[in-house]
């Protein structure tokens, strides 16, 4: 049974992440851009993360499940790094 | 409703079935006329060649036969030939009674059929792709296609995105089947070769093609809205030709792996059954494809050795090519040697497979060449690179001949002539080296060229020579199958000693449940419980309503008008948008909406009870038709407005509005195909079949999203990765506010919770809050399109910020835009669950929740993509 209480904490941490995200863009000072640049990033995996275990329940699933959908993002990771190495 | 399947006999038998068995002989026929139809372009091709300069061809004929002769071969002819083989074999070699989800199975079919059907229409719209089968920018654009091609050439750009539709449901389905059906005991390295071989190839498609998709996905956009030199994509300085190589090709390499793996499946049962002996270093020889498959995805540099990506790349590139061939050596060692250590019985499939292992050899040695950097500067673009590519390619084919006669029988129940099939062999394999061997001798011949050195006639006319021979062959081919059918030569399980696979364990052809009882492999060996097969444990529903819960043992259903009338608007979908205006290409979709809540009230009322759901939605799709017909005048004025449209338009409408239609009409469809009592589900055990469906469409859809995320990066990083927003202010951007994608964040967070909550309430049996959720969550949805909308409006209209205003807005239009679409897919499906839970479904019975959870999936990942779109294109 779903626990609801949970995914209520959840999705306020969720918009208070994206708030963040706001912030460091907005008072980040220009010089630190790629400092943001990792964290709003980082942030935002992080979200997915959240997203991906508990509201489509990754973590009670078992574990293939999860390795089923990095092994789409190590694809994408494979063409984007590869690609965007190639031309720099 | 469905009901059983009518006689083979029966014209209606082959338009509804959603037998596995069945969908696969429909695969292996319609293959075998694209064969015949790619045969016959090739045969062009060497009359063309015949001497040098132009002999039945213009340059314009030339080109299309070019690429329509590649495209057919490796798309409509190959692959769907190996899949008729799974189709049938698959299930019978695991001891499923039939794919996991069989009216998706039939689906894949008609979409595989349709996409066919619109390539070859192509040709008869002034003209199919002349690009080569490559379809390398910038010829792939308007801008570089002759206008009296532009149509046609969209319209096989579109074939493709078709077929990859096709090839993506396949993969979905023979993946779950593969994990969740296999028999009681059979585990996955004992699984038979050919399956093995499956199973790695549909990974690869899984993902390969999503690649191809995002590229086509592309090149539509380019098509439609950015079809001026310069901008887009493909042809942008950011994005262009080296963009669409990294695309294709990372689609491409695994590609020739796809169309081969059957093949190397195939080449193992036939070694085995016709030596006598298990297959030596078979394990080695599983973990071998399995390393290929992997290693497929890190190779596909070595086709861009003459573009400006960098050295060290290449140099990356050629290692783990020269890595990849290592495990195909093993395979064919593998092979060679289970033949030297057994007694080999020289029947036609075992001459065929041999013939195979001989031209792969021959190719793959040739293909190293080409993956030596400074080799392949050379021959790059020569016919070395054509010989080199068809001794591999027609090595795969010949393997898959050489299986369509190993199971013949078994489909059949008949047995060929051995003495014609011999023939045929011989015959295919001297025309094969005639054809394509003097191409190495004649290497420096340009490809796609049909001008070449006088010198290099007699090689050339010895080519055409061996194509005729080659060609014929596969006449007597013709002959023999289909004598035979009506011969006298009546086989019973196995025409063949040494068979180990199950479905020799059987009556040729199989019964239409595959086996006499539950199949089991606990002790070690097929063995067959009692009781019939399809009695079925937990009810999946694929896609459709769920069938009636209560009745005990519901038997499975087989057949459905839905997937052939559903493709079938698809096609005529396509047709329409291959020839549609941009200032029209929307609207179609937009007038469809109204149409489908008024389906969905229709049908809903008719199956579930009239509710004041269904009045609600009908009340509301009349006036929003008449607001959209509204604001679709305005926007083209009046008098002209959507009676200026050309026949695509309407072609299009027609294609849409009947196609939701027909999607409704499925989806209200009860259709069971249960899933097994017994089976071994590793490494999936604890999932119903639609929930490992639903991941692996999802794990297809993150490639699909990081194709386009992956191109905005690339473009990106060319362009400058700082100075991007400059460029896009350059072009007319005037602000670009970061709040909007925050609101939408919030927004799409919040549905995301609205989701998670209607599934708590449906689990606690509480109908009003599902409902009150779910709306909440359409609600959401529309809060989301009205901001974007905002946004879309602020930039296209007001700062004229359009899709042709340079990279930053191309790349933000498309990405945005797709990622909308599928919020707006969402919010369709929103309504046909509304309305079926305020009806009493997904409440009631605290199984059919799962149907909200898998909903849930979708939707979740939808908000997820979102999550990297925000920073990526309002952030950063």
């Amino acid at each position: 049974m779903a626990n609801i209480k949970l995914y209520g904490i959840i999705f306020v941490v969720l918009g208070l992440i994206s708030t963040t995200q706001f912030l460091v863009e907005s008072f980040l000072p220009d010089g630190l851009y790629w400092v943001g640049l990792v964290a709003i990033l980082a942030l935002s995996t992080g979200k997915a993360i959240a997203v991906a275990g508990y509201y489509m329940h990754l973590v009670e699933e078992p574990r293939s499940i999860t390795y089923l959908a990095l092994s789409g993002v190590l694809c994408v990771v494979a063409l984007t790094a590869g690609a965007g190495y190639s031309v720099v | 409703m469905s009901d059983h399947l009518p006689p083979k006999s029966s014209v209606k038998r082959w338009l509804v079935t959603t037998n596995h068995k069945d969908i696969g002989i429909l695969y292996i026929i319609t293959s075998l006329f694209f064969l015949v139809f790619g045969g016959i372009l090739a045969f062009m091709i060497r009359i063309q060649l015949w001497n040098s300069g132009a002999v039945i061809l213009s340059d314009l004929g030339y080109n299309q036969v070019v690429t329509a002769h590649g495209l057919l071969m490796v798309f409509w002819f190959l692959s769907p030939f190996a899949f008729g083989f799974a189709n049938y074999l698959v299930p019978l070699q695991i001891g499923a009674d039939d794919l996991a989800f069989p009216r998706i199975n039939a689906m894949s079919y008609w979409l595989y059929l349709s996409s066919g059907v619109l390539f070859g229409l192509s040709f008869f719209q002034g003209s199919t792709l002349p690009t080569g089968w490559t379809l390398y920018a910038p010829l792939n654009l308007p801008a570089f296609i002759p206008s009296v091609a532009e149509i046609g050439a969209f319209a096989g750009i579109l074939a493709l995105a078709v077929f990859v539709a096709s090839v993506t449901l396949g993969s979905v389905n023979f993946l779950t089947t593969m994990y969740r059906m296999r028999a009681e005991g059979l585990r996955m390295r004992d699984t038979p070769l050919f399956s093995i071989s499956i199973l790695l190839t549909v990974w690869m498609m899984l993902f390969a093609f999503t690649a191809l998709l995002g590229a086509v996905l592309l090149l539509s956009f380019d098509h439609i809205f950015a079809g001026t030199q310069g901008s887009g994509y493909f042809g942008s300085a950011e994005g262009g030709s080296l963009l669409w190589t990294h695309l294709f090709w990372f689609f491409g390499h695994p590609e020739v792996y796809i169309v081969f793996f059957p093949a190397l499946g195939v080449m193992g049962e036939i070694v085995q059954t016709f030596s006598g002996r298990r297959l030596v270093g078979r394990k080695w020889f599983i973990i071998a494809m399995a390393l290929v498959a992997i290693q497929s995805f890190i190779v596909w540099m070595h086709h861009m050795f003459l573009t400006s990506i960098n050295l060290p790349i290449k140099t990356v590139m050629m290692v783990t090519t020269i890595g990849i061939s290592l495990p195909f050596d093993l395979m064919i060692f593998a092979l060679i040697y289970t033949m030297i250590k057994g007694r080999v019985r020289w029947k036609t499939p075992f001459l065929f497979v041999l013939g195979a292992i001989l031209l792969f050899i021959l190719g793959g040695i040739t293909g190293v060449f080409l993956g030596a950097i400074v080799l392949d500067y050379s021959f790059r673009g020569t016919y070395w690179v054509v010989a080199h590519f068809h001794y591999v390619m027609a090595s795969g084919a010949v393997a898959l001949i050489g299986g369509m006669y190993y199971w013949y029988p078994k489909i059949t129940g008949k047995m060929y002539n051995e003495f014609l099939g011999k023939v045929h062999f011989a015959a295919a394999f001297i025309g094969f080296n005639l054809l394509y061997f003097p191409m190495f001798i004649v290497w420096e011949t340009p490809r796609r060229w049909f001008h070449y050195s006088a010198g290099f006639t007699f090689w050339h006319q010895t080519a055409s020579v061996g194509a005729l021979i080659f060609g014929a062959s596969f006449l007597v081919m013709f002959y023999n199958l289909t004598a035979s059918l009506y011969s006298d030569r009546d086989v019973d399980e196995s025409p063949w000693a040494y068979t180990g696979s199950a479905e020799w364990s059987v009556s040729s052809p199989p019964p239409e449940g595959n086996f006499p009882g539950k199949p089991s492999f606990a002790t070690g060996k097929l063995n067959f419980l009692e009781g019939p097969a399809t009695d079925g444990g937990e009810a999946q529903t694929d896609g459709g309503v769920a069938a009636a819960a209560e009745a005990a043992q519901p038997e499975a259903d087989h057949t459905s008008w839905w997937p052939l009338i559903l493709c079938a608007t698809g096609l005529v979908t396509a047709i329409g948008i291959s020839g549609i205006s941009e200032s029209y290409f929307i609207w179609p979709f937009v007038l469809a909406i109204p149409f489908f809540i008024a389906f969905v009230a229709m049908k809903g009322a008719s199956t579930d009870g009239f509710g004041i759901v269904h009045a609600i939605y009908l009340m509301a799709a009349g006036p929003m038709l008449a607001a959209f017909l509204l604001v679709f005048h305005l926007h083209h004025g009046f008098p002209g407005g959507m009676f200026a449209a050309n026949t695509y338009f309407w072609v299009t409408l027609v294609g849409i509005v009947s196609g939701v239609g027909a999607l409704v009409g499925m989806g209200f469809e009860s259709f069971f195909a249960p899933e097994p009592e017994l089976a071994e589900q590793w490494p999936f055990e604890g999932v119903t079949n639609t929930k490992l469906g639903m991941w692996v469409f999802i794990a297809s859809d993150i490639v699909l999203f990081g194709a386009l995320i992956g191109s905005y990066l690339f473009m990106r990083l060319r362009a400058g990765w700082r100075e991007w927003w400059d460029i896009a202010h350059a072009n007319g951007l005037e602000t670009h506010a970061v709040w909007p994608g925050l609101l939408n964040t919030y927004i799409l967070l919040a549905s995301s919770f609205t989701v998670v909550l209607a599934l708590a309430y449906a689990e606690r049996g509480n109908k009003r809050r599902t409902v009150g959720f779910l709306t909440l969550t359409f609600v959401g949805g529309i809060a989301f399109l009205i901001n974007k909308g905002i946004e879309w409006v602020e930039y296209y209209f007001h700062f004229e910020w359009t899709f042709n205003s340079g990279p930053a807005a191309s790349t933000y239009f498309l990405t945005t835009g797709l990622h909308a679409v599928h919020v707006v897919i969402g919010m369709l499906i929103l309504l046909f669950l509304i309305a079926r839970a305020a009806m009493g479904a997904y409440w009631s019975e605290g199984e059919d929740a799962l149907t909200l959870e898998y909903f849930g999936l979708y939707w979740h990942f939808v908000d997820i993509v979102w999550l990297f779109l925000f920073p990526l294109f309002y952030i950063l």
